[in-house]
């Protein structure tokens, strides 16, 4: 094809390529420039080469309709189709993308297995193929085989320090020439391989017809494409308009190194983004020579702000090191892979686990891209932005992990409304994000006790967050549109009662009360169909926190209060019933009743007496699971309504000797389930207890033992030690005295008693 | 020297034909004090090349990486430390490296306890030294003087077992690259081509451990286990077929089988899981290292070779193992049982003989 369009091959994300590319262009002086690159995407171009714009940057397409698939094209600025554009703005020179539109790319992403939108700019390589041994990817492996190095490292080695332009494309065409011709992908990838190739060819020649000399046409594509470009035919119209599509819209997002680190696959990303960046710094310093102690400077002030002792004299070594290495495998330059053994020998002491954080900082680094404002976002991403802005929220918006504690009482002593509520405000908004899924707040557990108007949040910028946030708009055209259709459309689906109650606690903490009151009417239909006790509870007790705390957040609780009374009468009268289980379930019935019982104290409106008459009943019963009943009569000591008798008279008859003494252990169990402190000085208690043990046989005496070492378990040592202080009182044993016959010397009688007590477990009392 | 009663050759004797071949067939420049280019060292370490008809060895099957590494370390006259777990052939990589780079492996500072700083430095001849005073004569040089003045590489051998004092000569040697001898009034220079390469063994930790300082001094390289069941598999095998050549065994060489149930055992107990990570084990206190694994077969085979018929047995391989395995007598012996018991029995056929007799002995 002399005379024809100059087809440059470039491997994508290569800081050389990048280099040799604008020098290429700048010697070739073309009238356009042909980017590999879908072609509905050139409204994209001029955000790309604007002067806010900051690399890395990804452009990303995505469907209208659910289930949303995306593809992403991430660029740095050392992608070599950046710096064609870049290059082309400069010289005011036409520059278009000449791939696939992306809606076309889209329509055929469900047959590209897999991971669907994870392929990046082309899918060159990359893809696991699996079952077909003749992939490009491995004709890589056989080539790492052969070099015994990995494919980065090789290139790198190979292609990413020729320094002379014409050389470096001859090489670079010529690898992708053979690279075709030893692979042999699977059809569909071939198939889409050839219509990719002709519909650029379209492109091209299009271009071509429209009257641009052909030879001052400059195509930058993948080294792989260009022996297709040179033989194949253009798609014909015809074949054009039988191209699957779909709808789709297009946004461009910051990106970041971390990333385009964590994407595998030619294309979509590499390794080390920083480091890459560095190379590309050095091209523009001087030369690839400059890269090693760049690099190498830069590891170890990393690794010294991680707190590590690194001389200036084992950096030097690591560069000289680095030179022999990269000597000894022919390169020039030191590559990467020398670098980091170098490093690793020199400052690492031969491990690179105590270089991994400083080598992880300057490889990958932590840059994000950014946007000038306004840049072809969705509503919803506009939304977030603005409201980032009013709520002063834009300094968390960065890699780094920050907390944010929210005070959500009202401020008394700013002048606005608006003002005295910020912090609600802010906690309305994370809370709807949280409610999206997009990944920006995570909710700490509260550290208040008794009051709950602290909110903990900590606050981290993702590039998946904003990836979250363009996914959102298919739900609204707000962040609080979006979350409402989410909880409306998650309360729909919800089948249990705890389920939709969390949905309702979210919408009252996103402050939504319209999804809030949907949620309602869900749980209220919900709940009448039988639940479990346990459940019942639950929702009450979420629902209960609604009602009391509710104007803390301006929330309206009255429609709260009848499905309160609702849940509450229901969990009255299954809870008898509930009683009758095993010791399995016991405990989830114990908690239940805590719950109940605090949720009656809190609530006025909820009959006192029928709780208490209930209790009662349970506590007096003895066909019921004891460890309830036990439980029942706790509550009812704490509530003060048993007194001293019925407990005496409960004691012994829970404990009388002919009672199993795991159904009186269990008993025991329930009452110290509650309110120990009074429990341990109710001195009358443990004569019963002391009677009961006395009334035992040895051989009742161990089995009550092993029941009521359960019963102590959980109790402190220090509880443990007033009770024994207590027992001690009963026994007729003084402390003083005790601590005094202690202090003496122990004589030979006392001396075996103490050895014979040694096989003694202790711990069973 | 190459006297064939000798016990031991020297790597630079055993390999003659080798080295030889690949200093006749240099191409890149060899760098100071040198016998032989960066990459015939690599060649020669690495093997599997044959060099003017001759078939170059591999000596160290690991990654190659790191032998490169390690030679990259001496072109820049660095001090290389090779750091593993014993028996992961760092004094063998040492000696292969002196012996490549100069021909000659023996200028060697066995690292203990009773190591002084005189080893490292130099000592006297004392009875010359009364008679005469001090003279050049009466100096005793150590090895490490000796390889300074020539421009070669010296060894340190364990230098983690040597006291603190001992590793703190070796700093100034190291970062002035000179020696003085106040007594003569002397600064022995050192020679281009100087270089020490010590080994230390991670066991060791703690017993003398070294100071930032000297570390600093250091290229350090870790040598690991053998990655995988092939490699270390390979390694024992070639390594027992040299070494019972050298010893007049009178057996012969354990088949591939043999080798694969020591090496999965070891490999097993040093994981302290079996193979497919299906079970857990308890491992044991010795070390189980490679080279542990290649002096039990060759033990084996001299038991097969000495009071049986010439083949190893597994009543050979099996008292071989319950010496290598069983060091600290009542918790590895727990240990082995289990290991026994619980997968070696349920290993079918193949490995009931060496099972039983096993058992026997720990009956």
């Amino acid at each position: 094809m002399m005379g024809g369009p100059v087809l440059f091959g470039v491997r994508h994300l290569s800081p050389a390529v990048a280099f040799q590319l604008r020098r290429a262009l700048d010697k070739a002086q073309p009238a356009l420039v042909l980017v590999e690159g879908p072609s509905d995407l050139n409204d994209q171009m001029p955000w790309l080469c604007h002067p806010e714009t900051r690399f890395p940057a990804a452009i990303l397409a995505y469907t209208r309709k659910p289930p949303v698939r995306t593809i992403l094209y991430p660029f740095a600025i050392y992608s070599p189709e950046v710096q064609a554009i870049l290059w082309a703005r400069e010289h005011g020179v036409e520059c278009r993308f000449m791939d696939l539109p992306s809606s076309v790319f889209l329509a055929l992403e469900p047959e590209r297995l897999p991971p669907p939108g994870e392929e990046g700019k082309d899918g060159e390589e990359g893809e696991s193929t699996g079952d077909n041994d003749r992939t490009t990817e491995s004709v890589y492996r056989r080539l790492e085989l052969f070099t015994g190095e990995d494919h980065d490292t090789f290139w790198e080695r190979t292609f990413e320090q020729l320094e002379d332009t014409e050389g470096y494309r001859d090489a670079c065409n010529t690898f992708g020439r053979q690279l075709r011709q030893a692979a042999a992908d699977r059809p569909r990838r071939v198939a889409e391989t050839i219509v990719r190739e002709a519909y650029m060819k379209r492109v091209i020649t299009q271009a071509a017809s429209s009257g641009v000399p052909a030879e001052r046409i400059f195509c930058v594509c993948g080294a792989f494409h260009v022996a297709g470009l040179e033989e194949n035919q253009p798609l014909t119209d015809e074949e054009e308009a039988a191209l699957p599509r779909m709808d789709s819209c297009v946004t461009l997002m910051p990106y970041s190194y971390y990333r385009l680190s964590s994407r595998s696959g030619y294309g979509a990303g590499n390794k080390a983004p920083a480091y890459f960046e560095l190379l590309w710094e050095a091209l523009h310093q001087g030369g690839l020579e400059r890269a090693p102690y760049l690099y190498l400077t830069r590891l170890a002030a990393a690794h010294r702000a991680a707190g590590n002792l690194v001389s200036s004299a084992e950096v030097i070594e690591a560069v000289r090191l680095a030179g022999t290495l990269a000597a000894m495998r022919g390169s020039r330059y030191p590559t990467l892979s020398d670098l980091r053994d170098a490093s690793v020998a020199t400052m690492g002491h031969g491990n690179f686990s105590e270089l991994a954080l400083a080598a992880a900082d300057t490889e990958i680094g932590k840059k994000i891209g950014s946007l000038p404002q306004g840049v072809s976002r969705t509503s919803v991403q506009e939304d977030f932005y603005q409201q980032l802005r009013e709520l002063r929220l834009v300094k968390f918006r960065t890699v780094e992990v920050q907390r944010l504690d929210l005070d959500l009482r009202e401020k008394l002593n700013v002048q606005s409304q608006k003002a005295a509520l910020a912090d609600l405000r802010r906690s309305f908004f994370l809370h709807r994000l949280r409610v999206l899924d997009i990944p920006f707040a995570t909710l700490l557990p509260s550290q208040q006790e008794g009051a709950n108007w602290g909110e903990y949040w900590e606050l981290r910028w993702t590039p998946e967050a904003e990836i979250q946030i363009v996914e959102s708009s298919l739900l609204g055209d707000t962040i609080e549109g979006a979350a409402a259709f989410a909880l409306k459309e998650k309360a729909e689906q919800s089948t249990s009662i705890a389920q939709a109650a969390s949905l309702f606690q979210d919408a009252f903490l996103c402050g939504m009360p319209a999804a809030a009151a949907h949620a309602l009417s869900v749980l209220q239909r919900l709940s009448v169909d039988a639940a479990a006790l346990a459940d019942v509870a639950e929702t009450a007790q979420r629902l209960s926190l609604v009602a009391r705390y509710g104007d803390l957040r301006r929330f309206d609780a009255a429609p709260v209060t009848p499905l309160i009374r609702q849940l509450y009468l229901r969990a009255c009268l299954t809870l008898t019933d509930a009683c009758i289980c095993d010791a399995k379930a016991a405990l989830a019935v114990t908690s239940a009743m805590e719950q109940l019982n605090a949720l009656q104290l809190d609530h006025d409106f909820l009959e006192e007496e029928r709780w208490l008459s209930l209790l009662a009943d349970i506590s007096d019963r003895d066909d019921l699971n004891t460890r309830c009943s036990g439980f029942a009569m706790a509550v009812l000591l704490e509530r003060g309504a048993a007194d001293e008798e019925l407990l005496a008279r409960e004691v012994a008859r829970r404990l009388s000797p002919g009672v199993p003494a795991e159904l009186g252990a269990g008993w025991f169990e329930g009452l110290a389930g509650k309110n120990r402190y009074a429990l341990i000085a109710r001195l009358s208690l443990w004569r019963h207890l002391s009677d009961y043990l006395d009334s035992l046989d040895d051989e009742a005496f161990r089995r009550a033992l092993v029941f009521l070492r359960r019963a102590f378990a959980d109790f402190s040592p220090s509880e443990k030690n007033d009770i024994a202080e207590s027992l001690g009182e009963l026994w007729d044993v003084n402390p003083t005295q005790t601590a005094e016959i202690l202090m003496n010397d122990t004589t030979a009688v006392e001396q075996e008693m103490l050895s014979s007590l040694e096989e003694f477990d202790f711990d069973d009392i | 020297m190459s006297d064939k009663n000798v016990q031991r050759l020297p790597a630079e004797e055993l390999y003659r034909r080798e080295l030889e071949a690949l200093i006749a067939a240099e191409q890149d420049p060899v760098p100071t004090g040198w016998k032989m280019s960066p990459r015939s060292v690599l060649a020669y370490l690495t093997g599997g090349v044959s060099v003017k008809g001759v078939e170059i060895t591999p000596k160290y099957m690991g990654n190659r990486r790191l032998v490169e590494i390690a030679i990259a370390t001496l072109v820049t006259d660095r001090a290389l430390l090779l750091i593993g777990e014993p028996g992961t052939a760092k004094s063998w990589l040492s000696e292969h490296l002196s012996a490549a780079v100069n021909g000659d492996s023996t200028k060697v500072v066995q690292g203990t306890a009773g190591t002084t700083e005189e080893h490292i430095r130099y000592s006297w001849n004392y009875a010359m030294l009364i008679a005469r005073g001090p003279c050049p004569e009466a100096m005793v040089k150590s090895p490490v003087y000796r390889a300074m003045e020539s421009g070669s590489i010296a060894r340190v051998e364990e230098i983690s077992r040597c006291a603190s004092e001992v590793q703190d000569a070796l700093i100034s040697l190291l970062s002035e690259k000179r020696l003085s001898v106040p007594e003569l009034g002397l600064e022995v220079p050192a020679a281009k081509g100087f270089s020490v390469i010590a080994t230390a063994n991670t066991r060791d930790k703690g017993v003398n451990d070294m100071s930032a300082a000297l570390k600093r001094r250091f290229n350090i390289v870790v040598l690991p286990t053998p990655s995988d069941m092939a490699t270390e598999m390979e390694i024992v095998r070639t390594r027992v077929e040299q070494l019972s050549a050298g010893l007049d065994l009178n057996a012969r060489q354990p088949d591939g089988n043999t080798v694969e149930k020591v090496v999965t055992i070891f490999r097993e107990l040093r994981a302290g899981a079996t193979l497919d990570g299906k079970q857990k084990l308890k491992s044991t206190s010795g070390v189980l290292s490679t080279a542990e694994a290649i002096s039990l077969l060759a033990n084996s085979m001299a038991l097969a070779g000495s009071f049986g018929d010439g083949g190893v047995t597994a009543g050979d391989l099996a008292a071989a193992l319950q010496g290598a395995v069983v060091k600290d007598e009542d918790k590895d012996r727990i240990s082995w049982k289990e290991y026994l018991e619980n997968v070696m029995k349920k290993r079918g056929s193949e490995w009931l003989p060496l099972y039983r007799a096993c058992r026997e002995l720990n009956e």
